[in-house]
C-alpha cells in the first residue's frame, strides 16, 4: 500500500507491503525489508537487514513527531493534497505579511506606527514571555498597514500583532 | 535536626530538594500555582499547598502566602531553592520573625551581597579585586553617558537586584545606551521589581569562573572549587563544568582562598556561591555572591562527591562543618547541559507546550535532575527550564564523549529544546580544549543551523510513520487502538485451561 506524508514539510511517498511475518517498504529508489514491532504505543523496534532501529512516535494532532537517533522528524498526512498545497503557498505568504506573536506574552512595546515603513530587521515590537523580552523583527522591507495590539495586551502564540505590506504594491495581472 | 520542610519552588530543583529531605528522613511540603497543580514536584512532596494563580507574583512570589503555608503545615524550615524568593532578604526577615528556619544565609548578608552596588564597594574596600564601574546607580540617562564615558566603552548594562541575565546589555556606543537603559530597566523592573541598573566596563573575552563555598553558623568557611560557566546565550549559563581548564593548582587556592574572603567579609552563612571573571591574563575580579543553591550545583557535588542540599540542611540546623578544606579533592570531570524549552533557531526563544513524549539518558555516570514528565504541560509563566543533564567521568575528553551519548540518547517530543545546540557545543573542538569564554556562542555558534539527517534516517521515520499509520488503520475499524497495537498475552497464548494438560 502506498503512503503519502510531508517530511518535514517535503512530500514523500513510501510503500509497504507485508510478507508472512516481514515487511517490504520501498521509497524513491531504495528498497528495504525489515521487521518491525510495537514495544509500547510510543516505540517501535525496527530490524533492517541486521542493523536495529528504535523509532520513538508521538502523535501531534493529526500529525506525528518520530524521534529516531537522537534526530526528531515531523511527519504530516497530506489531506486534500493539490488545495493542501495551494493554501498553503497563500499561508505563506499570508504568514510574511501578517506579523505574529511566535509565543504567548505580553506585548511591552510596540516600535512603529501604522504607515511607517520599515527596513528588514528592524524591530517592530517587544514582547515578554518567561520574564524575558524578545524582539519581533520585520523578515522584509515593507510599510506598517495595521497594528492589531497596544502596549501590555497579553497575546497567544500566533496572535497577529502587525500586518504589513510590500512597500512596492503588485501590478495588476493583465499589465 | 530539622524534621520537616517547605520547599518554597518548582520544577527540577524543588524535586531535587526533595529527594535529598527523603534521604536524611525529613518530612516534605510543596507548594503549587494554579499552574502546577500537575507538576512532579507536587507528587514528589509529602503534602502539597496550593498559594495562589499562575503568575509568579501571586504566587511563588507571595511571601505571606508561603510562610502562611509553612505554619499550616507545621513546617520547621523554608528551602528556598533558586530564583523566586531565594534572594529576597525582606522573606529571609520575615521567616525569620515568623520562628521559620530559612535555609540559606542570614537576612543581613543576604541584604548586603544582594545588592550588588554596596557589596561591591564592601569588597573592594576588603581588598578583593573588582571590575571598573559606577558605584551607584544614576538618577537620570545623561548621568549614564557621562559615566559610560569615564568607565570608557563598551560597558555592560547591570540591574542592581538581579542575575539570571535579565536587565542585562552590553553597549558599543553612545547612540546604543539610551535604548539599552530603557530596556534594560524594563526588563529588571519586571523581573526583580526593582529598575535600577548601573554600568561596569565590559571585558572582552572572560571567563566566567565561579567558586562553590559552605560556611557553617560557627565560623568554619570552606570552598568546593570551582565551576566553570563560561558557556552562556542571553547571559544566561547553558552548560557548566568543573574544573576549569583556565585554573592550574596555584590560581585555584588563591581564588579559593578569595571566595572565603568574600564570604566571611560578608558574614554569611550557609551555601553561597562567588563570581569571579578570568581575563585573558589570568586576572580575577570579584563580580557577585549568589545567596543561593546555584542551578549548577550538581557539577560541584560530581567532582567533589559532597551533596550540597544535606549540607545545606546540616548547617541550617546548627550542625558544624564536617568537612576540613584540606580533605577535599577534585576528581575527575563533571559538565552539566541546561535542558531548556526554547528553540535555538530563532534567538533561543522560550518555547511552551505539552511533552508528548520523554525518555530520559541513563546509564553510568549519568544523573537527570528533572522537573517533567510525558504529559506534562509546559506553563508560560516560569523559566523555560525543565531538567539538567549531568555527567562525571575521569577526564574532560571521556566526560564529552559521555554528554554526547547522553543527550543522543534524550528523547523528548513535543516541545523545542536547546538539546541539537548542546550537542554542537559539547563537540566542538574548542569547546573540548577549553578554548571557553563567555562569547563562545557568539565566536562559534551564531550561524547554527540543526543538524542534517541523513537519507536512511528519513527512509526509516516514513517507514514508522507508514507502519504506525497501518496500524491505526486496522485498530480504528476495532475497538481499542492501543490494546490492538501490542498484541495481547492471552490472544498469542492461544486457547489454555487452568490447570490445563487433559
Amino acid at each position: 500500500m502506498d503512503y503519502e506524508f510531508k517530511l518535514d514539510g517535503v512530500p514523500r511517498t513510501i510503500t509497504l507491503e507485508k510478507q508472512e511475518n516481514r515487511y517490504v517498504i520501498s521509497c524513491d529508489e531504495r528498497t528495504y525489508d525489515a521487521d518491525i514491532r510495537f514495544l509500547d504505543k510510543n516505540v517501535l523496534s525496527i530490524l533492517i537487514g541486521d542493523k536495529s532501529f528504535l523509532a520513538y512516535i508521538a502523535p501531534n494532532g493529526p500529525d506525528r513527531i518520530i524521534w529516531i537517533s537522537g534526530h526528531s522528524f515531523s511527519v504530516q498526512e497530506p489531506a486534500d493534497d493539490r488545495a493542501d498545497y495551494q493554501g498553503s503557498d497563500q499561508q505563506s505568504q499570508e504568514d510574511m505579511l501578517f506579523v505574529k506573536a511566535p509565543m504567548p506574552g505580553k506585548v511591552i512595546k510596540i516600535n512603529v506606527k501604522e504607515q511607517e515603513k520599515v527596513r528588514k530587521n528592524q524591530t517592530l515590537a517587544i514582547v515578554e514571555a518567561m520574564k524575558m523580552e524578545n524582539e519581533i523583527k520585520s523578515s522584509f522591507d515593507g510599510r506598517v498597514k495595521k497594528i492589531f495590539v497596544s502596549n501590555g495586551d497579553l497575546v497567544d502564540s500566533d496572535k497577529p500583532l502587525i500586518e504589513l505590506e510590500n512597500e512596492a504594491k503588485p501590478e495588476p495581472e493583465d499589465s | 535536626m530539622i524534621k520537616k520542610i517547605l520547599i518554597a519552588n518548582r520544577g527540577e530543583i524543588a524535586v531535587r530538594i526533595i529527594k535529598a529531605c527523603r534521604e536524611m528522613g525529613i518530612a516534605t511540603v510543596a507548594v503549587y500555582s494554579e499552574a502546577d497543580r500537575n507538576g512532579l514536584h507536587v507528587q514528589a512532596a509529602d503534602e502539597a499547598v496550593g498559594i495562589g494563580p499562575a503568575p509568579a507574583v501571586d504566587s511563588y512570589l507571595n511571601m505571606d502566602r508561603i510562610i502562611q503555608a509553612a505554619q499550616q503545615t507545621k513546617s520547621e524550615a523554608i528551602h528556598p531553592g533558586y530564583g523566586f524568593l531565594a534572594e529576597n532578604a525582606d522573606f529571609v526577615l520575615k521567616c525569620e520573625q515568623a520562628g521559620l528556619v530559612f535555609i540559606g544565609p542570614n537576612s543581613q548578608a543576604m541584604a548586603l551581597v544582594g545588592d550588588k552596588i554596596r557589596s561591591r564597594q564592601t569588597m573592594e574596600a576588603a581588598g578583593v579585586p573588582i571590575i571598573p564601574g559606577m558605584k551607584d546607580t544614576a538618577k537620570n540617562p545623561s548621568e549614564y553617558v557621562v559615566e559610560a564615558e569615564r568607565i570608557g566603552y563598551p560597558v555592560m548594562i547591570k540591574a542592581s537586584a538581579g542575575g539570571g541575565g535579565k536587565g542585562m546589555r552590553v553597549v558599543f556606543s553612545e547612540e546604543e545606551l539610551r535604548p539599552a537603559l530603557e530596556a534594560g530597566m524594563r526588563e529588571a523592573k519586571a523581573a526583580f521589581g526593582n529598575e535600577s541598573v548601573y554600568l561596569e566596563k565590559y571585558i572582552e573575552e572572560p571567563r566566567h569562573v565561579e567558586f562553590q563555598v559552605l560556611a557553617d553558623n560557627h565560623g568554619h568557611t570552606i570552598h568546593l572549587f570551582e565551576r566553570e560557566c563560561s558557556i552562556q546565550r542571553r547571559h544566561q549559563k547553558i552548560v557548566e563544568e568543573s574544573p576549569s581548564q583556565a585554573l592550574d593548582p596555584e590560581l585555584r587556592a588563591k581564588m579559593g582562598k578569595m571566595a572565603c574572603k568574600v564570604i566571611q567579609t560578608a558574614g554569611y552563612n550557609n551555601a553561597g556561591t562567588v563570581e569571579f571573571l578570568l581575563d585573558k591574563n589570568k586576572n580575577f575580579y570579584f563580580l557577585e555572591v549568589n545567596a543561593r543553591l546555584q542551578v549548577e550545583h550538581p557539577v560541584t557535588e560530581l567532582v567533589t562527591g559532597i551533596d550540597l542540599v544535606h549540607q545545606q540542611i546540616r548547617i541550617a540546623s546548627g550542625e558544624k562543618l564536617a568537612i576540613r578544606q584540606e580533605e577535599l579533592r577534585q576528581q575527575g570531570h563533571a559538565i552539566e547541559c541546561r535542558i531548556y524549552a526554547e528553540d535555538p533557531m530563532n534567538n533561543f526563544l522560550p518555547s511552551s507546550g505539552k511533552i508528548l513524549y520523554l525518555k530520559e539518558p541513563s546509564g553510568p555516570g549519568i544523573r537527570h535532575d528533572c522537573g517533567v514528565y510525558s504529559g506534562w504541560d509546559v506553563p508560560i509563566f516560569y523559566d523555560p527550564i525543565l531538567a539538567k543533564l549531568i555527567v562525571w567521568s575521569k577526564n574532560k575528553e571521556s566526560a564529552c564523549d559521555r554528554m554526547m551519548q547522553a543527550l543522543n540518547d534524550y528523547v523528548i517530543l513535543g516541545i523545542k529544546t536547546c538539546i541539537d545546540f548542546l550537542k554542537d557545543v559539547i563537540n566542538h573542538p574548542q569547546f573540548r580544549k577549553g578554548q571557553t569564554t563567555t562569547d563562545f556562542i557568539d565566536l562559534y555558534l551564531s550561524e547554527w543551523q540543526p543538524p542534517e539527517k541523513s537519507e536512511e534516517l528519513k527512509d526509516i521515520a516514513l517507514l514508522a510513520a507508514a507502519f504506525d499509520s497501518r496500524q491505526s488503520g486496522f485498530a480504528a475499524d476495532t475497538a481499542n487502538f492501543s490494546d490492538q497495537r501490542i498484541p495481547s498475552p492471552w490472544i498469542l497464548l492461544g486457547k489454555w485451561r487452568i490447570g490445563g494438560g487433559e
